[in-house]
């Protein structure tokens, strides 16, 4: 399984939503806590082999593919910028455009997926931003949480809503067309660290958090959750449901590794990978190849495979 | 420049393997050095639409322009269907407000038309905010200051205070790294209490020099009790602003009180000065003083005390040998134990430790059968004697050798500073009795100092000194984490995993070979040479504790010693042992040694080992030559032992045929990328050859690489005043590695 070696601390890997060898890695250096950042556009051939890469002045903390441009990618920085690069175009031309409104980090982004015209960034200033690729400013800031926002995801089918996960324990479910958040839900007791939508079921969402779990919640009734994914020795750090199938999840975490469940069966961990040496911070499916797998980490390791195999296998 | 620059270790390394490159600190540093090149952000058009692929043709650009593909996703419209999607859809409430049409506004075609392509380069956009620090201070001394930690050893020197003031870490930065920190902070330890991770945190910032001030990003605490409250009430309800900052003003007020560890340093420095402890320990042995009469003396510390040995020991507590391996956990514990070295001098190394470490730690060093006085001498003049001599002759060097410097050289350490304290006691009229007490004190002191001073001049002490905080403890293999660690090229941290090994297994040889391996090649033959002996304590006959001792004692100048063991080498060897008599002579002589392993080369000539041996007693006799020849019939044999490399660059430096030398070094540095000791020898091959600004360069590589390695910093010194660098002597002085790498970068 092909392995990539970044100079600075995985944060961030996306799979392209258009070229099923294409995928991006977001980095940043010294852990993210000061230094430079780099974007890492990748191939898979099936080695893994650079196509481009771009520096920041600070970390990149998260990043995502355009879904209506092939080229695109939005990186979210550590100096609260978002910067939109175009790959078509050489490295010194990039980025196309810095968007700087967050007063502080931005740690998550989202393209929406359905109108694929606009995408969110999710911020340590406690809003979320609404954002088009070819306005100079955001749309519009959702500013209810009391703490970082630390992701943000539209909904799969419905181009006005999205969640935002919290460092003030509340997943909040937002209709852009609505002045403020429609629904909070008080998932968790610790941190909230991601949040992402069933992409079969549009009502169903998943949350992780410090408190090690991963909670699957069912926004028409949000008093319980439908599942509660225990494994994890430390905070979770992204949960990600699967494209292909209904009811699995991945998710990565400081216990330094990734997971696979299936919350839907009573033993819902259905594959534990241990192949990073740091802590696992970023992890992806591709939609185009079912079961295949990215994640990078503070190792400086991006690791590519097919579930069931052993990422680390030659 | 003589036996210095043999490394030792090379000929003895059973773990060898690549080193260098898988040192991702290291790589890190590379990176920064490398990437020095500015990014460029310019505002351009709009990309197109692109079909490529990515094939050959990636930077092509396409004719479709962007204005005209939004909207075409609507040729999909959603399909509201299930039960969910309603529920979702019945979010919106019915009135059409301004939010919906500014959304809806977006997507309207004529939006976008509007914008145009040329207008939009129009927009003044907010151009990021680069960073000028590529390769600016915070980056560089911020990446030295890991590497130092990488490099340090604890046992001997700690990592000179001086650089970090100068840091230069902007406000900014220092935000930044408080802010992240904290956050961070926060998702590691979550089952840790607030307090903790206030104090983990407040580690790591005190030794960056960051205060922890009320800007400080909090905690969110917890969930709040009105929450459950409000959300039954009406979920679309939105909560008021949180009085986060009252968190605050508490946090800081409680970073004044006892939590932060710093604050017992910091009285503790109020009451005794800076040279406290030192002088703290000196009264309490004098008084044969009971750890409890200690604790007893400074009971309110003792709150923070035991703070900060929790807050180390976080990772001891975790047994999965997975996160005690964290790069990351321990880069933030080491900031921890950092804390107090960075605080000031080497003597503060030990304050960090609990009065239990610094009891079992101290009767660790006193079971080793030393007197206190080796003992404190040791960590007071951690140079060693040779130490001091090097920096008298580098000064000498400098000023020209007039004897008389040395006698006010010699004075101004001990007997001014005893002559004063006397004049000044008798002028300020403490003539009572104590006075005199004081003075027969201070004088039995220095005498004592002297003796052991001269004890230890004799010989390498043998004593072997013990980090005082080791994450390792308590690890379940620390063996076989430190021959990984080693394997890795990460000397510092295999160094503490053996220390683990040992204390864990005192008879373990192999444990204790490896940890004096460990020392050697990272520059400290003290501490190599203490921990042989320890090794070749449990196993006598161990080849490789032989031959390495030998060649440690060889790097020291020390010839008895180091012919002694080289021929118990051969007396034990099943190969050679037949050529030495039965019983070990009284006094060994150099000319039989040699001639012995001549014989033994002949006896078997494919014996690198051997070959190695006699090029390291050609040295001793000055035979370079012979030397070269001996050390290149080794490397016939082991073309890849990158410490053999370095023995014959050094051998060949020392015969005047520096060029040839930087050629070795050259090939060391290739075998092995972060061999800090190679990196020092080719800056004194230059400057051998005269070329003082290069030799500069090397050196200042060399010493970001490893601060603490001491006589690099002599030589560096020397290069710069043959350089005409007089201006930069006061950087080398206070070991401003930030300045003297951006005017020297290689």
């Amino acid at each position: 399984m092909p392995v990539f070696k970044t100079p600075f601390n995985g944060y961030s890997v996306k799979f392209s939503p258009f070229y099923e060898s294409q995928l991006a890695v977001a980095t940043s250096q010294n852990f993210g806590i000061l230094g430079n950042g780099r974007v890492h556009v990748l191939q898979l051939n099936p080695t893994i082999t650079e196509i481009i890469s771009f520096d920041t002045a600070d970390g990149v903390y998260d990043l995502c593919w355009s879904e209506s441009h092939d080229s695109l990618l939005i990186a979210a920085v550590a100096d609260g910028s978002l910067k939109i690069y175009d790959l078509s175009l050489p490295p010194t031309s990039n980025p196309i455009r810095s968007l700087h409104e967050h007063a502080r980090e931005a740690h998550g982004v989202d393209f929406n997926t359905v109108r694929k015209d606009s995408f969110l960034s999710a911020s340590w200033d406690d809003t979320v931003k609404l954002w088009t690729v070819d306005r100079p400013t955001s749309v519009r800031t959702f500013k209810e949480h009391a703490y970082c926002v630390y992701s943000a995801a539209w909904n799969p089918r419905h181009a006005d809503i999205f969640a935002s996960a919290s460092g003030d324990c509340t997943a909040r479910i937002w209709d852009v067309r609505e002045p403020g958040s429609t629904m909070i839900l008080p998932a968790h007791e610790f941190e909230i660290l991601s949040c992402d939508w069933n992409k079969y079921d549009d009502c169903i969402i998943a949350t992780a958090s410090v408190d090690k779990s991963i909670k699957v919640w069912d926004v028409r009734n949000y008093r319980v959750p439908v599942a509660v994914l225990n494994g994890h020795g430390y905070a979770v750090r992204k949960v990600k449901f699967s494209p292909h199938r209904m009811s699995v999840i991945a998710s990565c975490s400081y216990d330094m590794t990734v997971c696979l469940w299936d919350y839907m069966v009573e033993d819902a961990l259905i594959g534990r990978y241990d192949h990073h040496t740091e802590f696992a911070v970023g992890v992806d499916m591709s939609v185009l190849v079912e079961g295949l797998l990215a994640s990078t980490g503070w190792d400086e390791l991006v690791y590519v495979w097919q579930h069931g195999m052993d990422p680390r296998a030659p | 420049m003589a036996m210095r620059e043999l490394v030792t270790g090379g000929a003895a390394c059973a773990v060898p393997g690549p080193s260098g490159p898988s040192n991702p600190l290291g790589a890190l540093t590379n990176a920064l050095i490398g990437s020095s090149s500015k990014t460029q952000e310019k505002l351009r058009e709009i990309p197109t639409a692109t079909t490529t692929t990515t094939d050959g043709n990636f930077f092509a650009r396409t004719e479709e322009p962007f204005a005209a593909l939004p909207g075409s996703e609507l040729e999909h419209p959603l399909q509201p269907h299930a039960q969910g999607s309603e529920f979702l859809q019945g979010f919106r409430s019915a009135d059409q407000d301004r939010f919906a049409d500014a959304w809806d506004e977006i997507r309207r075609p004529h939006v976008h038309h509007s914008l145009g392509r040329g207008s939009i380069t129009n927009i003044p956009l907010e151009h990021g905010r680069l960073q000028p620090d590529f390769d600016g201070p915070p980056q560089g001394v911020l990446s030295s200051f890991l590497h130092s930690f990488v490099h340090s050893s604890h046992g001997g020197m700690p990592f000179r205070p001086t650089s970090l003031p100068m840091l230069g870490l902007s406000e900014g930065d220092k935000q930044c790294i408080r802010d992240r920190s904290s956050i961070m902070a926060r998702h590691f330890f979550a089952d840790k209490t607030e307090d903790f991770i206030n104090a983990q945190v407040n580690a790591l910032l005190s030794s960056l020099d960051i205060n922890n001030d009320v800007s400080s990003r909090g905690p969110m605490p917890g969930r709040f009790p009105e929450l459950e409250e409000y959300w039954n009430e009406s979920q679309g309800m939105k909560p008021g602003p949180y009085a986060t900052d009252g968190w605050v003003a508490e946090f800081s007020q409680r970073q004044i009180e006892h939590n932060d560890p710093n604050a017992w340093v910091q009285s503790f420095e109020r009451q005794h000065g800076a040279n406290g402890w030192a002088t703290e320990f000196e009264h309490e042995q004098s008084q044969l003083a009971s750890i409890d009469q200690m604790r007893g003396a400074n009971i309110s510390s003792l709150v923070a005390m035991e703070h900060t040995r929790k807050l180390a020991h976080v990772l001891t507590q975790n047994n999965d040998p997975k996160f005690q391996n964290s790069k990351f956990l321990q880069f933030v514990s080491k900031m921890s134990r950092g804390e107090i070295t960075i605080e000031d001098n080497q003597i503060k190394q030990g304050t960090f430790s609990a009065p239990g470490d610094w009891a079992a730690e101290y009767q660790q060093q006193y079971n080793g059968g030393q007197t206190w006085a080796d003992q404190f001498v040791n960590e007071q003049h951690s140079d060693g004697p040779h130490g001091w001599a090097n920096e008298f002759a580098a000064e000498r060097e400098l000023h020209g050798s007039v004897d008389g410097e040395w006698v006010n050289e010699f004075s101004k350490l001990h007997v001014n500073d005893w002559a004063e304290e006397f004049e000044h006691q008798v002028a300020g009229g403490v003539l009572g009795d104590s006075s005199g007490d004081n003075w027969a004190n201070a004088y039995d002191e220095y005498l004592n100092e002297q003796v052991a001073l001269k004890q230890k001049s004799e010989s390498s002490s043998g004593v072997y000194v013990f980090s005082d905080m080791n994450p390792y403890v308590g690890h379940p293999n620390p063996l076989k984490e430190g021959q990984e660690l080693f394997r890795k090229g990460l000397l510092s941290e295999a160094v503490l995993a053996l220390e683990a090994e040992v204390l864990k297994n005192p008879d373990n040889a192999e444990g204790w070979r490896l940890l004096g391996i460990a020392h050697a090649e990272n520059d400290d033959d003290q501490q190599a040479i203490a921990a042989m002996m320890r090794a070749q304590e449990v196993d006598p006959t161990n080849l490789e504790v032989l031959l390495a001792l030998g060649v440690s004692h060889t790097n020291e100048l020390e010839q008895a010693a180091a012919l002694k063991y080289l021929y118990s080498w051969l007396r034990h060897h099943p190969k050679y042992r037949t050529i030495t008599s039965a019983d070990q002579p009284d006094n060994i002589y150099y000319a039989d040694v040699a001639r012995l392993f001549n014989d033994a080369a002949k006896i078997s000539p494919d014996d690198a080992d051997v070959h190695i041996v006699l090029g390291v007693l050609y040295n001793l006799s000055k035979e370079y030559d012979r030397a070269i020849e001996a050390f290149q019939a080794a490397l016939k044999l082991k073309p890849r032992d990158y410490s053999l490399w370095n023995k014959l660059g050094a051998t060949q430096a020392n015969s005047v045929q520096s060029a040839d030398a930087i050629l070795a070094y050259q090939q060391a540095l290739d075998l092995k990328p972060n061999y800090v000791r190679a990196w020092a020898n080719m800056g004194i091959s230059y400057a051998n050859q005269g070329m003082y600004e290069d030799s500069i360069r090397y050196y200042v590589r060399a010493l970001s690489m490893n601060p603490k390695a001491d006589n690099a910093w002599q030589y560096l010194r020397i290069a710069l005043s043959f350089a005409s660098r007089n201006d930069m002597l006061e950087a080398c002085d206070s070991r401003n590695l930030d300045f003297l790498q951006k005017e020297f970068p290689l």
